[in-house]
């Protein structure tokens, strides 16, 4: 993980009308790295990225991004990011190819090829030079990420990039975008209320709750945990629990609830703990991994607040 | 570019066009006798074309940046590496463009469907006013004259489209004020306060200047200086109320 945040945001507050909307909120992206940025309905994701955007003014704090800061360096802040503000809202009246190329305008060093090459990246060869009225939702999708990449941005803002998308899309754009950072180095900020989803797609969600940040972790990869020695969770379903406790206990930190045996343990002490069990006349109906999912840990932060 | 790639532009041109041909076989046909010159003629028909280009103008410019909030559009042009003042301002001119395009598009057609149908008159004894002055000399002025009313009245809706974020409010409203605003200068003109020399509408009426007149309100002579320096009050006006509104606004 590279040492300079590509956006960097200090104390960010926005107030509407007395109200604080956003609170103070400190956050830095890196390149490279899928960042997600999850809430509750209403608890400030899309006033946030606006700002980040410029969009909306910033009441207090500032947002840099690459070194500019947005509020007072507009032009040079804004050129390293490409954005989808909500849904992808293009002109319905233009082609695909017409709307990448006005957009194309707006940007110096877009090249004819570069259009092509965008076009190709989202897979939309075949329908390019159709109105965009007769796109389907995907296909407008698309279209959005294809104009907020033909600049090469550093900076890639999506505001709940996969809302209307059938799976195969999402699975795509996930694809796609983790590509991006992968490749091209890409900071990716993705905001959403899809737990599942984010935690897919992303290496780090921040989690903010009514303006404010709540906490910030990292997403651990799959790829990772193949290789180091992880103690899960381990559900036993198994008859009698209370007994089978007794009966295994001390081998293993180990627990009953809600009628199942909870172990905490790695694959081969599972492995030696099923055979104990069965050695000794339990019958285990089952044992699974009991991971924490995301939503698990995002509803026991924001526990107990109502949202707004 | 955008402007040019909706069908409705090029219906607009096709009725200012297909309307200067109609009216010149129109008044062909019901002048049998004595032939008005082609010049008098065309100054009907440009009267006439000019109304329906201020009410494409004020339609476009009401549309310029509303329509892209309605959209939702506006959100991508503002992430675009230029500040907003860029564009409006390109908004703006593309507006202004748009009408002087339309108008020139007037003359042109104007002039080349009364002319087979009347012939080429080189000093007409008949146009309105002015006998003794240049035809084309006139006709520049007049249209010159409209030209600047366009600009005010486009300068006026785009007000109201940075204004307001719904087209179709933009567009109503500022459709209104210009049909009000006939209604309001025939009820000023009958008015003998003072005040009623510095409201906009009358103002707008600028060809009543042409061939000596005093101007458009018969109880108030006024120079055609003065009531330019009105209208560009009122152009200041406008351009400073868009900008401020369209720079401070939260876009969401």
């Amino acid at each position: 993980m590279s040492q300079y945040p590509v956006v960097h945001l200090q104390d960010v507050t926005k107030k509407i009308g007395g109200k604080t909307i956003i609170d103070r909120l400190t956050l830095d992206v890196y390149p490279g790295e899928v960042f997600g940025f999850l809430g509750p309905n209403g608890s400030g994701k899309t006033t946030t990225i606006r700002m980040m955007v410029g969009l909306m003014s910033i009441t207090s704090g500032d947002i840099q991004i690459a070194g500019h800061s947005i509020r007072k360096a507009f032009p040079q802040a804004i050129r390293h990011v490409g954005a989808i503000v909500e849904n992808p809202e293009l002109y319905k009246f233009l082609t695909g190819y017409q709307n990448l190329v006005h957009f194309a305008r707006m940007t110096p060093g877009v090249t004819r090829q570069r259009i092509d090459e965008v076009v190709r990246l989202v897979g939309m060869e075949n329908r390019i030079h159709e109105k965009v009225k007769r796109y389907s939702l995907g296909m407008r999708q698309r279209l959005g990420v294809a104009q907020a990449v033909l600049h090469r941005p550093k900076l890639l803002v999506l505001d709940e990039p996969t809302n209307g998308l059938d799976p195969a899309g999402i699975r795509e754009l996930r694809d796609y975008l983790r590509k991006l950072a992968r490749e091209e180095g890409t900071a990716v900020f993705v905001s959403s209320h899809l737990l599942s989803e984010m935690e897919l797609m992303c290496d780090r969600v921040a989690i903010i709750q009514k303006g404010r940040l709540v906490d910030i972790r990292s997403i651990r990869r799959e790829t990772e945990a193949a290789n180091v020695t992880v103690l899960d969770d381990m559900v036993f379903e198994v008859d009698r629990p209370e007994e089978a406790l007794r009966a295994i206990d001390g081998r293993a930190s180990a627990r009953v609830e809600d009628g199942v045996l909870i172990v905490t343990a790695d694959r081969q002490t599972v492995a030696s703990l099923n055979r104990r069990l069965v050695e000794a006349g339990f019958n285990v109906y089952g044992i699974r991994v009991r991971t924490k999912s995301l939503e698990d840990q995002f509803l026991e932060v924001t526990r107990g607040e109502s949202v707004g | 570019m955008k402007i040019y790639r909706r069908v409705g532009t090029w219906v607009m041109f096709a009725l200012v066009v297909l309307g200067s041909v109609g009216m010149s076989l129109l008044l062909y046909w019901v002048l049998p006798g004595e032939r008005p010159s082609n010049w008098s003629v065309m100054q009907i028909e440009s009267l006439f074309l000019m109304n329906l280009v201020m009410i494409f103008t004020v339609v476009k410019s009401a549309d310029a940046v509303a329509g892209e909030f309605t959209q939702g559009t506006i959100k991508l042009l503002l992430i675009r590496p230029w500040r907003r003042s860029a564009i409006l301002l390109s908004k703006y001119l593309s507006v202004l463009l748009f009408g002087l395009i339309m108008t020139v598009t007037v003359f042109v057609v104007t002039f080349a469907t009364t002319v087979p149908f009347f012939g080429y008159t080189a000093s007409p004894t008949d146009l309105m006013e002015v006998s003794d002055s240049n035809p084309w000399a006139y006709m520049g002025l007049w249209y010159l004259y409209r030209f600047i009313t366009l600009v005010v009245i486009a300068t006026f809706g785009f007000m109201m489209s940075a204004a307001f974020r719904s087209s179709g409010l933009s567009i109503g409203l500022s459709m209104f004020i210009l049909f009000a605003g006939n209604l309001i200068s025939d009820i000023l003109a009958w008015m003998d306060k003072p005040f009623v020399k510095y409201v906009l509408f009358p103002h707008l009426n600028l060809t009543s200047y042409l061939g000596g007149g005093q101007g458009p309100l018969p109880h108030h002579p006024m120079t055609i200086g003065f009531s330019l320096g009105v209208l560009a009050a009122y152009f200041i006006l406008f351009n400073v109320i868009s900008w401020t509104v369209f720079m401070r606004r939260d876009v969401s």
